[in-house]
């Protein structure tokens, strides 16, 4: 009986049942709220995006009046002037946001990695805008930025600048872009100081012995040590600010005229404003694949560049 | 023992969940006897009484009323509520561009037949000034309240100017009067009166199977209130922008920022409300003014209530509209609702619409003819095609031209572009 035993044990394991078995199926109860979450608020809205894309919607009609479309409202997007147009504000958006951000972000956290006194305190005070909600950033920056009574533009007459920063179609996407900064600084800054203290101090210990000076140091090792960290920090900003909505909606509604629809907020007034879903959702497919490509770009440019211990 | 889960045990424990998942859910989405109506007024402003009176007279009938915010978000809660078969039996659209999309993608009743047959509602078979939502010649939506429009005075500000009321104007008036108001510290208005719509009435955006933006008083319009904000006699529109006064006219009228409003009845309770909009001014009343002979008053028939057509409850959810259109009257005038019927006296009107103090806060002789005394011409649009791009160009293009970044010209030909792309694209895809 033992003997039997003993030799059955072996077999029991090569002959495994193909399936979960029922301490898997526990572990799947386990995690099944999250599961269930992303399946409900991901996997099908992302399934009904792609296919309401090549079909023409305005949800009113219910799926009755779902009709295929197939590539027309491709076609249409290639051919419409209003998405063109918020491309365009959408790359200069991102295109002096980000840069501007990781750049101030760095200076920042640099600054913070000394022994300044009170440190712990502006580093939670730099981080702040990142947490606080958006309708109140929003609001008062509406309130600073008054044309007529805002704080900044009061500091601005000083020297007879008064711009009308969301009430101009020429200042509103420059004050965007100042808040989309000024947000995300701290963020950035914080992800620095932790990549800076990581950085290889025996490097550093060497070009202190070789005399190598602040700027020197700076080229040769910190920021091929911060690389992987930058790139980082620029997708997740790019792949941030393409979706930037809150505070258009919140502020300008896209204007005045259309200086500030981007592509998101264009996104949104088609389907919820026109009730065009198939259009904006092809709209939608067509911005995840140019931030896409742009991420891919982007990670791609640290390939062999990064300095490692 | 030891006590092992089994995969058909876990299934059942799955569609356990699922069926409890269900039973939640159809709980709230289940045929409950009680009728559900959806509105945009907040229950204080009057539906809650109308519903309290409607249970009095009707004690076999309990009614829910939900209140959803008559914006963009709102109106997609709504209509999603609609689709996903929520429990709805009557509703209310506002927009015109709603009430178009509704009723033509079947979320609306036919209710020809029961308006037919009763003489009382007979006017909401008039096509000339229609007052019913006409889709394919058969009724889907009855409007239960009109909206004229008329101009404001601030009257403190007006005597302290010397100005007259005027009892009949033109929008040249408007504006001498309007120049002759400002002040340095005060502006003679918040913005022009619609002198395109005064001009053309309903329909006024169209012109066959394209845009009608090339009619002069669009431009004209463009111009005046363009010309009116650099003269200083109208709001600077950069202002109206940055302090998002749109939406909040009432603030800066109640704190004497401008003298002269051009609003309609809804805007009233801001006026009699002194615990909440404190003042100490009364209000005079003056007629839209006219345009080179165009004498449309710039206001509309309004509140459409429409019956679900998929409610089980269909006598009931009538029985309750007419209720509404009728006895409802008289409540829903301090949410500045005005009936269709016109089944109020004049007094009802006067504390319903001016609150408990009329002669406080209002002068109320012009109350009496321009509003009870007067039967201005409202246009309602039944031409809707690419209605919301065509607002949003026009928009766009108005705040361009006023901010002073664009000339009129070209301001309104960039707003016929537009509108003439989406009214062939509707047009196309319909």
């Amino acid at each position: 009986m033992v003997s039997a035993t003993v030799t059955a044990a072996p077999a029991v394991r090569t002959e495994k049942q193909p399936g979960i078995s029922p301490r898997g199926w526990i572990g799947f109860l386990f995690i099944a709220p999250n599961l269930l979450g992303v399946v409900a608020f991901t996997l099908i809205p992302l399934i009904s995006v792609i296919l309401l894309a090549f079909t023409d919607w305005n949800l009113v009609s219910g799926f009755g009046g779902i009709s295929f479309a197939g590539l027309d409202n491709f076609v249409a997007i290639a051919k419409d002037p209003g998405f063109w147009n918020a491309v365009g504000l959408t790359f200069v958006y991102v295109g002096v946001s980000v840069p501007l951000t990781v750049v101030l972000g760095l200076a920042l956290g640099i600054a913070l990695n000394r022994p300044l006194p009170g440190r712990a305190i502006l580093r939670a005070i730099f981080f702040l805008p990142y947490i606080v909600n958006t309708v109140a950033i929003g609001m008062t920056w509406l309130m600073l930025m008054n044309p007529k009574a805002g704080l900044v533009n009061q500091v601005l007459g000083a020297f007879g600048l008064e711009p009308g920063w969301f009430a101009s179609s020429h200042w509103a996407l420059p004050a965007l872009i100042v808040m989309a900064v000024w947000g995300g600084v701290g963020y950035c800054s914080l992800i620095y100081l932790s990549a800076l203290q990581d950085a290889p101090k025996q490097l550093y210990e060497a070009a202190d012995i070789d005399g190598a000076g602040m700027w020197a140091k700076f080229r040769t090792i910190t920021w091929p040590s911060l690389l992987p960290t930058t790139i980082f920090l620029l997708v997740m900003l790019i792949i941030g600010a393409s979706q930037g909505f809150g505070l258009i909606a919140l502020i300008t509604a896209g204007g005045p005229g259309d200086a500030t629809t981007t592509i998101s907020y264009y996104m949104y007034q088609t389907g919820f404003q026109f009730y065009r879903f198939g259009y904006a959702s092809a709209i939608g497919l067509v911005t995840f694949a140019g931030v896409l490509v742009l991420t891919l770009l982007t990670w791609r440019a640290q390939r062999g560049r990064a300095l490692h211990e | 023992m030891r006590n092992e889960l089994s995969r058909r045990g876990f299934l059942a424990g799955v569609g356990a969940v699922a069926a409890a998942a269900a039973g939640c859910s159809s709980s709230s989405g289940a045929k409950s006897s009680v009728l559900q109506v959806w509105g945009g007024v907040p229950a204080a402003s009057g539906p809650q009484k109308v519903v309290d009176a409607f249970q009095a007279k009707f004690p076999q009938y309990q009614v829910n009323y939900t209140r959803f915010v008559n914006d963009d978000r709102g109106n997609l809660k709504l209509d999603t509520a609609l689709q996903g078969g929520i429990d709805i039996d009557v509703y209310f659209t506002y927009a015109q561009e709603n009430l178009a999309l509704r009723a033509g993608s079947g979320l609306a009743a036919d209710l020809t037949e029961r308006v037919q047959a009763d003489p009382e509602l007979k006017v909401f078979l008039d096509t000339d000034q229609p007052r019913a939502f006409l889709d394919d010649g058969r009724i889907k939506a009855l409007a239960t309240a009109r909206e004229p429009y008329f101009v404001l005075f601030n009257e403190t500000l007006r005597e302290q100017a010397g100005v007259e009321l005027p009892q009949a104007w033109t929008i040249e008036d408007y504006r001498a009067t309007a120049k002759q108001l400002t002040t340095a510290q005060t502006y003679g208005c918040y913005t022009i009166p619609d002198v395109p719509r005064i001009k053309l009435g309903p329909n006024y955006w169209y012109d066959g199977d394209r845009s009608n933006f090339g009619d002069p008083h669009f431009e004209q319009a463009f111009a005046l209130g363009r010309e009116m904000i650099e003269e200083g006699s109208a709001f600077p529109w950069r202002e109206v922008l940055a302090r998002h006064l749109a939406a909040y006219q009432q603030n800066s009228f109640l704190q004497q920022e401008f003298h002269l409003w051009s609003t309609a009845p809804f805007n009233l309770r801001y006026l009699y409300d002194a615990k909440k909009y404190p003042h100490d001014f009364k209000v005079a009343f003056a007629p839209p003014p006219t345009v080179d002979g165009g004498d449309w008053n710039g206001g509309s028939y309004n509140n459409f209530v429409m019956v679900n057509p998929k409610s089980p409850k269909a006598d009931a959810a009538w029985e309750f509209v007419k209720f509404w259109l009728t006895e409802g009257s008289g409540p829903m005038l301090a949410g500045g609702k005005l009936p269709t019927l016109g089944n109020v006296t004049d007094d009802q009107m006067i504390t319903g619409v001016l609150g408990k103090e009329p002669d406080k806060y209002f002068d109320v002789d012009s109350f009496r003819r321009v509003v009870l005394g007067a039967e201005p011409k409202l246009a309602t649009d039944t031409r809707l095609a690419g209605f919301p791009e065509i607002s949003l160009a026009h928009g766009q293009q108005r705040d361009l031209c006023w901010l002073g970044e664009k000339a009129p010209g070209p301001a309104i030909r960039d707003v016929r572009r537009l509108a003439d792309a989406a009214i062939a694209r509707t047009e196309r895809s319909s």
